[in-house]
């Protein structure tokens, strides 16, 4: 499943570069994720204010 | 706009205007020397070279367009805050500051060009850093006019009432005042050079100015059309979101080649490719926020436009769409690395920069120097001119054109001079002499000339608008 | 009436453009400490002990380099001192450089600042690309030390009448308009002697920058793909 790693210099980021796309959608995904928790803490408010 | 003195902050704000739109016209004129030697290598042969009319063409382009985003934001202050700018005295002083500092900068990329290779020529004649190729002494001169600024506009938004449109300008604002930082200093590692050079470069011009723009669009519709502030301000901070969101690690995209590690392959394409998102969603809003106060207008049996000033509110829905193709479109063209990896450095990237630049900025730049002419003359209507008319179409027509003929040359480069031949020198001569790339080059020239017939109409036009009769009062 | 949905809500909006723009400053900054560690310049020892950095020491004007394809990578990289086994850089083969090929890490560090210095001064970024930034009228010189033109067998070279590469675009820098090889000419820019030894070097090292592969098939005119 991991691929061997072919940059020049061993990293974090270079390892989680795994295939075409595998550093964008973990990057992607910790931006979206948190977005959830502030759409319910706002529904939450916009309830209470109601 | 009740009283007929001009507030102090749009005064400054119509100087700014003036100002930009002189070095506007610089711009063009050093471009149309730089598109001349394309067609007649010889024109100006070590007088006025390629590399000085470029340097002056494109230093001119972003000096203009600074100057009219102070000026902008100069004129709507006092409409959003509800007070008068703080500082307005420090502001005029460090306006002409900076108008000399440019003077001096230009006059020695016209009579000095280059310098010996020692740290007084960075210093005092030019950095050699494509955009940013002000010498040292003038970035410190520029980081000074930009914190003040920075300051008027961030004690003015904390005393008065801080709007939505004021708080993102406040933000935006001063990373962009900060990021110059990013420029200012000499490395012998050309790749850690241009790391930080497109710090600068990019995040400006793919950021805070896109940012920016954002909240201009804002403050127009509700100026132009009287658009629902809460609807606009939504707007404004979904396209902070998405165009921060994509624009800041779409800076991947300048760092495929450079000497940067492979993984920015990917972060630089895939968040590079949702920058185009939000542009789409900026026309969208323009549209939608036109088309239902209008509606609205027409459900109350009132036929008249909703539009209070017409030439300004064209070239806001060109910003818009224009954005949208020479930003997002053609940037997306290029911005994957399989494809960048033979357009990088060609005249694609020169298409791209053409359109982008018009489209995303000058375009709503523009729209405000004609809010700002309303303003100072208390027109309650500005309509339409033949003028007017004339030079938004050869405008954005030339700038079209010159786009066109330069992705056509673009093409021969990318297939001769880098797919083919690799990008050495020979194949870089034979690239260039490609039909394809040799009426490319013309093409670019006439249209070129087109442009610049469309900004002496816009010229014309904004200095006669006060004394026009045909525009309501 | 239902309650407001959050997704016409401002504050919503607000508080999501603040965490993404955050976040993603907070992400690039991250990259921005990583890459910097990668893309700092190499040094001697370096060069010596056969570690390859993506930008190498000054001091790798003292080696013969080459721009060759890599299997695993999938594209060309510079390969510095001759290839071993896998391809890659031996840093074994010297190559002189005006007449020397022991140029210290001082020596050397001198030159290349010189010509860093004259690249910048002599504003060459507004006709030619750099790692392919810069302006279109002129040819890309990302890995211009490695143009066949200027080897051996090449016209430039024939053109100043030089024996060496490094000679002979010394010799062009000083005197661009003595030697035009086309109707669009390079201007004289007063590039001295040692400033046109210095950009040369400057040339040399960039060639050495490993650029993901950038440009493709660089000086591979003959043939196909690999050929040469």
């Amino acid at each position: 499943m991991f691929e061997p790693f072919t940059d020049v210099i061993p990293s974090f980021f270079g390892w989680l570069n795994q295939g075409p796309l595998t550093l964008t959608i973990f990057l992607h995904t910790v931006i979206i994720l948190p977005m959830i928790w502030i759409y319910y803490q706002e529904k939450k408010r916009l309830e209470n204010e109601g | 706009m009740a009283s007929n003195t001009l507030n102090e902050s749009k005064q400054l704000a119509t100087w700014y205007f003036t100002f930009a739109f002189i070095l506007f016209g610089a711009q063009l004129l050093f471009g149309l020397v730089a598109a001349t030697q394309f067609v007649m290598p010889g024109f100006l042969f070590e007088i006025l070279d390629f590399s000085v009319a470029r340097t002056l063409h494109i230093n001119a382009l972003v000096v203009w367009m600074v100057f009219a985003m102070f000026g902008s934001v100069y004129w709507l202050l006092p409409d959003e805050t509800g007070i008068n700018t703080i500082g307005i005295k420090m502001g005029k002083l460090l306006y002409w500051i900076f108008v000399a500092a440019i003077a001096v900068v230009v006059l020695v990329y016209i009579f000095v060009q280059v310098g010996p290779a020692d740290e007084t020529t960075i210093w005092f004649i030019m950095e050699g850093r494509e955009y940013i190729e002000a010498p040292r002494w003038a970035d410190f001169g520029i980081v000074v006019v930009a914190l003040g600024f920075v300051a008027n506009l961030f004690l003015t938004g904390m005393k008065g009432k801080q709007t939505g449109i004021v708080t993102v300008l406040m933000a935006d604002m001063i990373a962009f005042a900060g990021l110059y930082l990013a420029g200012m200093f000499f490395t012998d590692n050309i790749s850690i050079d241009q790391y930080w050079w497109w710090w600068v470069i990019h995040l400006w011009v793919e950021a805070t100015w896109e940012v920016f723009v954002g909240a201009i669009a804002a403050y127009g519709l509700i100026t132009m059309i009287g658009a629902h502030r809460k609807v606009v301000e939504m707007w404004l901070w979904i396209e902070v979101a998405m165009l921060f969101g994509s624009g800041i690690l779409g800076m991947g995209h300048h760092y495929f080649w450079i000497g940067t590690p492979e993984y920015w392959w990917e972060i630089g394409a895939l968040f590079s490719a949702l920058e185009p998102i939000p542009l789409v969603a900026m026309f969208v809003h323009v549209l939608y926020d036109w088309g239902k106060t209008q509606g609205a207008e027409e459900e109350a049996g009132n036929s008249a436009s909703v539009i209070n000033n017409k030439p300004a509110f064209t070239w806001f829905v060109l910003n818009a769409f224009g954005n949208f193709l020479g930003a997002g479109i053609w940037g997306f063209f290029h911005t994957l690395p399989q494809v960048n990896l033979y357009t990088h450095g060609t005249q694609f990237t020169s298409a791209h920069g053409h359109l982008a630049f018009f489209g995303a900025y000058a375009t709503i730049l523009i729209g405000m120097m004609y809010i700002a002419v309303q303003g100072k003359n208390n027109i309650k209507v500005l309509k339409n001119t033949k003028s007017s008319i004339w030079a938004v179409s050869m405008i954005a027509g030339g700038v079209m054109g010159m786009t066109v003929a330069l992705t056509i040359a673009g093409y021969v480069q990318v297939l001769v001079s880098r797919a083919q031949m690799g990008a050495t020198w020979a194949g870089y001569f034979d690239g260039q002499a490609g039909m394809w790339f040799a009426q490319g080059m013309d093409w670019r020239l006439v249209m070129g000339l087109v442009t610049f017939l469309g900004f002496l109409l816009l010229a014309k036009d904004l200095l006669t608008t006060g004394k026009n009769p045909v525009h309501e009062r | 009436m239902a309650n407001k949905s959050v997704w016409s809500d401002n504050r919503f909006w607000q508080r999501t453009a603040t965490w993404v723009t955050g976040f993603a400053a907070v992400l690039l900054i991250w990259l921005t400490f990583d890459t910097s560690a990668q893309i700092s310049m190499g040094t001697d020892e370096d060069l010596k002990q056969g570690v390859t950095k993506r930008v190498p020491g000054p001091t790798v004007i003292n080696y013969k380099i080459e721009y060759l394809m890599d299997a695993k990578r999938g594209h060309e990289i510079p390969v510095i001192g001759g290839k071993n086994a896998e391809g890659r850089s031996a840093f074994q083969e010297k190559e002189k450089f005006f007449g020397r090929d022991d140029w210290t890490e001082e020596e050397a560090g001198a030159l290349l600042h010189l010509g860093k210095l004259g690249s910048q001064a002599k504003n060459c970024m507004n006709c030619h690309t750099l790692l392919g930034n810069g302006a279109y009228y002129a040819p890309d010189l990302t890995k211009a030390w490695l143009d066949p033109a200027w080897g051996p067998e090449g016209s430039l070279q024939a053109m100043t009448g030089k024996n060496t590469k490094e000679e002979a675009m010394a010799e062009f820098l000083q005197h661009p308009s003595q030697y035009p090889t086309h109707e669009r000419m390079m201007p004289d820019l007063g590039i001295t002697a040692d400033e046109a030894k210095g950009l040369v070097a400057f040339l040399k090292h960039m060639s050495s920058i490993d650029t993901n592969g950038f440009p493709r098939n660089f000086g591979k005119i003959q043939g196909a793909v690999h050929g040469k």
